[in-house]
């Protein structure tokens, strides 16, 4: 199975800037989580709000201005709230390059996925949109009644 | 994501009319599919292959021709989850790129 998740973009503003939308708690609610309940910094625990979505508890692990930012979580669950390291997880590291004057190229990478088990992810899956299973028994209802 | 990217594929009658055809049997050939459908070969290939990127089936090749088989089995859920986060990735860093480039303009 795949561990790795990484995925880049370019964008066009200073490593600064990029490193403080990512790392200042009062600007990551502006683009990423919705609220921030605790301290933003390393070895802590703060709480990420999505709205009705949820709230999931993330550890910070590093910070390095402007360049890395780091943090532990559990991916796609609805709701965590609870010590992240007792629990199987995965890390989140963001990766600041300065490609020239005013551009950057911005990567994420989350590791850590052969920990998680498989019914953790079905689970997952199925809390957030009750997706294929759910989709396909109404599809062959419908069928069915054709 | 998964959800809407199914719905997405189903919202097609052609779409639709393939995998009520597949789940009424087992699997169909390329061709089997394709026929009576009213649109031509190449048409209802680009169809299928809609349904591949959405996950609602898979291609297996069998000998010269290639199976088609509805995706039921949870044997993708690893997958998707993956590709569903990888989804969700993407979605952040752009809203990263917009929120991080609109400083610029204030």
């Amino acid at each position: 199975m795949q561990d790795i998740i990484e995925r880049e973009i370019i964008i066009k503003a200073t490593k600064e800037q990029i490193y403080d939308a990512i790392a200042k708690p009062d600007q990551v609610v502006l683009w990423f989580p919705e609220t921030l309940e605790g301290n933003y910094t390393i070895n802590e625990q703060p709480i990420f709000g999505f709205g009705e979505n949820g709230k999931n508890q993330v550890y910070i692990v590093d910070a390095k201005p402007h360049s890395y930012f780091a943090y532990r979580w559990l991916p796609g669950a609805n709701n965590f709230l609870g010590d992240v390291l007792s629990v199987p997880n995965t890390l989140v590291e963001f990766h600041i390059v300065e490609l020239g004057e005013d551009s950057c190229k911005v990567t994420v990478k989350e590791s850590g996925f052969k920990t998680l088990s498989a019914d953790y992810m079905e689970q997952a899956l199925e809390q957030n949109s009750k997706g294929w299973n759910f989709m396909l028994g109404r599809l062959v209802k419908y069928i069915e009644t054709r | 994501m998964i959800e809407a990217q199914i719905y997405k594929a189903l919202g097609d009658p052609v779409r639709l009319e393939m995998v009520a055809k597949l789940a009424k049997g087992s699997s169909c050939t390329i061709g089997e599919l394709s026929s009576n459908l009213g649109i031509s070969r190449q048409g209802a290939r680009k169809q299928i292959q809609v349904l591949v990127s959405a996950n609602v089936v898979r291609l297996v090749p069998q000998g010269r021709e290639t199976q088609v088989v509805l995706n039921t089995e949870k044997l993708k859920v690893a997958k998707m989850f993956i590709s569903k986060l990888e989804t969700e990735w993407d979605q952040r860093l752009h809203a990263l790129k917009s929120f991080a480039e609109g400083q610029n303009r204030n």
